[in-house]
C-alpha cells in the first residue's frame, strides 16, 4: 500500500516538474531563482493549510473552516501586535488561538458526534462573524514593523518563513512515520470500527486531528500577517476549498487513511505554479480556476482508472492462485496454525 | 401514539420554529410583522430557495454538489454574453438554463461512473465552472464590477415584478416546491433517490437504475443553480461571473437544517423550503433590530450546530425509550443493543 501511495506522489511530482520545465522552455525567466522563490513564498500559506487539513481528512472527516480559522487567528495576531504585545508572545498566542478553534471543531465532531461538514460549516460562520465583531469590520493596518522584518529575513536568499514551513512539513512527515500514536490518524480513517475494536482511542484521535488543523491554520496566519503586513476582512476567504483541492491533487484520499504532508506540499506547489505560469505564458489570468479545476479532475480520474486496473489484475492473480491450490488440494492451515 | 406521530415530524418542528421566530421578531419590532413587507423581502433569498430545493435531491442520494454556486455565475454570464451578442433575452435565458443542465449532467456522469467522492468531483467542477465563467467574462471585457448591464426591462421585471403583494419569484418557487415534492414523494425516480441514499448496493441489486437516477439528481441540482443565477441577474439587473459565489454555504445550511441527512437516505423538499424561510427571515429580523450581518452570521452558524445536535439527541432518546419498552416486552426490539444486553 505504501508503495502505491508513494507512486501517486511521485506521479504528481513528475507532472509538476514537467509543467515547470515546459513553461521554462517557453519563457526562460520562469526558471530564474527569483521567480521560483517567489512562487515558493506564495505557496507557503496553502501548504500549511493543506497539511492541517490532511490530518482531518486522514480520519475521514472534512474541515471547511480552515480559512476562517486562519482569518480569525490573523485578526488576533494583528490586534495583539497593535496593542503593543511583543512578537515572541504574540506568535504563540496566535498558534494557541488556532489550536483552540480547531479543538472546538474536534470536540463537536468527536464527542458531540455532529457530522464534520455540518460542524465545520457552522464554525465557519461563527469564526468569520467573530472576526468581523472583533475588528468592527475594518481592516487591521499599521501593524508594527517587527513581524514584517521577520518576514523579510533571508538565509541564502530563501526567506525564513519558507525554511520554517518546509522544516515543519518535513518534521510532520517524520513524526507521522515514527510515532506510533501518529499512525492512529491512518487507522481511524481507514476503518473506524476496526480501530475501535483494537483499542485505539478513536474519539481523542479525531479531536486531535481537528485541533492540529487549527494549529496549522494559526501558523498560516502568522505567515499571512508577516507577508501582507495588514489584515483585510477577506483573509482566508475561500482558502478551505483551495486547501482541500491541493491535498487531493497531491494524493490525499477523501475517503480517509491515505496521504502524507508531502502530498499537501506538492499539491499546494502545483496550484501555485498553475496560477503563476499563466502570467509567464501571457495567458490572461482569468483562466486560472478553469485550468486548476480541469487538472484536478484529470488527476483524480487517472487515479481512478489506474486503481481499477490494478484491482482487476490483483483479482485475476488471486483467482489464478486459488485455482492452482484447489487442484493440489492443500489444507489452508495446518492443525497447529488453526488452533 | 400513532396519531401523534406525524406531529412529531421534523418539518412540523421547523414550522413551529418559524412561527416562534416570527412572534419574537414581531414582539421586538412592531413593523416586522407586515405581510406585504415579508412577502416582498423574500426576493432577497429567492436564489437560495431555487438552489436548495433540488440540492436536497442530491443530498438524499448521499452525494453533495458544491459546484452550484459556480453554476450560478456561469449561467449569469452565459445569459449576459448571448444577450449582448444579439440573441433575444428569453432564448438567452433558455440557453443559460441549458448550460446548467449540461454542467449538472457532467457532474452526474462523473459521480455515477466512478467511486470518486462527490465532494472531490464537484470541487473540481466548481473550479472549472467558475473559471470558465471568469474566462468568458474576461475575454469579452465584462470582468469588472459592472458586468453586463442594460438588460431589457421585461427580463429584470421577472425578479422585481409581483402579482399584488406576491413577487413572481415566490410564486415560481412555490410551484417548484410542488413539482419537486411530487417528483420526490410520488414517483419511481423519487423512491430511487431515497433507496440509493440508504443503501446503494441494495438499490443496484433490486434493479434500480442507479446511474441514470444519480445523473438526473445532479442535472436538476445544477438546473436549480442556473435558475438561481438567472434570477440573481434579473435582481441585480446585470450579468456577472461572480454572482452567487457566497450562496454555497447558506444553501447547504438550509438543506441540512431542512432535515436532509448529509449521509443520505432522508430529507424532504418542504423541510428545505421552510428552512430557507427560517434562515432568510432570521437574517432580516436581526438586521431590523440593528444587529449587523456579522453577528447574524454567528447566530446562523450556532443555530445550524445546535439544531443538528438537538436532532441527534432526540433520535438517541427516542431509541432509548424504544429499547426500554422493548425490555418490558411491550413492543418488538428494534436496532439498539440495550435490549439484547439485558435479555435473560
Amino acid at each position: 500500500m505504501t508503495k502505491w501511495l508513494q507512486q501517486r506522489e511521485v506521479v504528481v511530482l513528475a507532472l509538476l516538474v514537467a509543467l515547470i520545465a515546459v513553461i521554462g522552455v517557453i519563457n526562460n525567466s520562469f526558471l530564474e531563482p527569483k521567480s521560483l522563490l517567489s512562487m515558493l513564498n506564495t505557496s507557503l500559506i496553502l501548504m500549511l493549510l493543506a497539511t492541517g487539513e490532511m490530518f482531518v481528512i486522514l480520519t475521514r472527516g472534512i474541515d471547511v473552516s480552515v480559512g476562517a480559522m486562519m482569518g480569525l487567528a490573523a485578526v488576533v495576531l494583528g490586534l495583539a501586535l497593535n496593542a503593543g504585545m511583543s512578537l515572541w508572545l504574540a506568535i504563540p498566542l496566535t498558534l494557541l488561538v488556532g489550536l483552540a478553534l480547531g479543538a472546538i471543531n474536534g470536540v463537536g465532531v468527536a464527542v458531540v458526534r455532529i457530522p464534520p461538514i455540518i460542524m465545520t460549516l457552522g464554525a465557519l460562520g461563527v469564526y468569520r462573524g467573530a472576526m468581523l465583531i472583533l475588528t468592527g469590520g475594518s481592516w487591521i493596518e499599521t501593524i508594527p514593523q517587527s513581524i514584517k522584518t521577520l518576514a523579510g529575513m533571508k538565509v541564502f536568499e530563501v526567506s525564513v518563513f519558507a525554511i520554517a514551513t518546509l522544516l515543519i512539513i518535513l518534521l510532520t512527515t517524520f513524526l507521522l512515520r515514527r510515532i506510533r500514536q501518529a499512525r492512529y490518524f491512518y487507522y481511524v480513517g481507514d476503518n473506524e470500527d476496526g480501530a475501535f475494536m483494537l483499542g485505539i482511542p478513536v474519539r481523542p484521535t479525531q479531536t486531535v486531528a481537528y485541533a492540529l488543523s487549527g494549529l496549522f491554520a494559526g501558523t498560516a496566519a502568522v505567515i499571512f500577517v508577516g507577508q501582507i503586513g495588514f489584515v483585510p476582512m477577506q483573509t482566508g476567504y475561500g482558502q478551505e476549498l483551495n486547501a482541500i483541492a491541493a491535498g487531493v491533487l497531491g494524493g490525499i484520499n477523501l475517503s480517509g487513511g491515505v496521504g502524507t504532508p508531502i502530498s499537501a506540499l506538492i499539491g499546494a506547489l502545483f496550484l501555485t505554479v498553475i496560477n503563476s505560469a499563466l502570467v509567464f505564458l501571457k495567458v490572461p489570468a482569468f483562466w486560472n480556476n478553469a485550468i486548476a479545476g480541469a487538472i484536478l479532475l484529470i488527476v483524480v480520474l487517472i487515479d481512478f482508472r489506474v486503481r481499477v486496473a490494478v484491482e482487476a489484475r490483483q483479482r485475476q492473480q488471486r483467482a489464478h492462485v486459488r485455482h492452482e491450490t484447489s487442484a493440489t488440494i492443500q489444507p489452508l492451515l495446518s492443525p497447529e496454525e488453526a488452533s | 401514539m400513532k396519531v401523534l406521530k406525524p406531529l412529531l415530524r421534523w418539518e412540523l418542528f421547523l414550522v413551529v420554529l418559524l412561527g416562534v421566530e416570527m412572534m419574537v421578531f414581531g414582539a421586538l419590532n412592531r413593523r416586522f410583522l407586515n405581510l406585504e413587507n415579508l412577502l416582498y423581502s423574500s426576493s432577497d433569498f429567492a436564489h437560495i430557495m431555487l438552489a436548495a430545493l433540488p440540492l436536497t435531491l442530491v443530498i438524499i442520494t448521499g452525494g453533495i454538489d458544491i459546484s452550484i454556486a459556480a453554476v450560478m455565475g456561469l449561467a449569469s454570464i452565459v445569459l449576459g454574453v448571448t444577450w449582448q451578442a444579439g440573441v433575444d433575452v428569453y432564448t438567452a435565458l433558455l440557453l443559460a438554463l441549458l448550460v446548467g443542465v449540461v454542467a449538472g449532467t457532467l457532474n452526474g456522469l462523473l459521480v455515477a461512473n466512478t467511486d470518486i467522492n462527490p465532494l472531490v468531483i464537484t470541487l473540481g467542477t466548481l473550479f472549472l465552472f467558475s473559471g470558465l465563467a471568469t474566462a468568458l467574462a474576461g475575454s469579452l471585457g465584462a470582468a469588472g464590477y459592472e458586468g453586463i448591464s442594460g438588460l431589457p426591462r421585461v427580463f429584470t421585471q421577472l425578479a422585481h415584478g409581483a402579482v399584488g403583494p406576491v413577487p413572481y419569484t415566490l410564486i415560481f418557487v412555490i410551484i417548484l416546491v410542488l413539482i419537486y415534492s411530487v417528483l420526490l414523494h410520488k414517483t419511481r425516480f423519487g423512491r430511487a433517490l431515497y433507496l440509493i441514499g440508504a443503501n446503494v448496493q441494495a438499490a443496484r441489486f433490486s434493479g434500480v437504475p442507479v446511474k441514470s437516477t444519480i445523473v438526473g439528481a445532479y442535472a436538476l441540482s445544477s438546473l436549480g443553480g442556473a435558475m438561481a443565477g438567472a434570477m440573481l441577474t434579473a435582481y441585480f439587473t446585470s450579468a456577472r461571473s461572480d454572482l452567487g459565489s457566497d450562496a454555497l454555504l447558506p444553501t447547504i445550511t438550509a438543506v441540512v437544517l431542512g432535515g436532509a441527512s448529509i449521509l443520505g437516505g432522508s430529507g424532504t423538499i418542504i423541510g428545505a423550503f421552510v428552512a430557507v424561510l427560517i434562515l432568510g427571515y432570521l437574517k432580516q429580523g436581526l438586521l431590523a433590530l440593528g444587529v449587523t450581518s456579522d453577528v447574524s452570521q454567528v447566530v446562523i452558524g450556532l443555530l445550524l450546530i445546535l439544531v443538528v445536535v438537538l436532532r441527534y439527541w432526540a433520535a438517541d432518546i427516542n431509541q432509548l425509550r424504544r429499547n426500554r419498552r422493548a425490555l418490558q416486552g411491550r413492543i418488538e426490539p428494534e436496532g439498539g443493543d440495550l435490549a439484547t444486553r439485558h435479555a435473560p
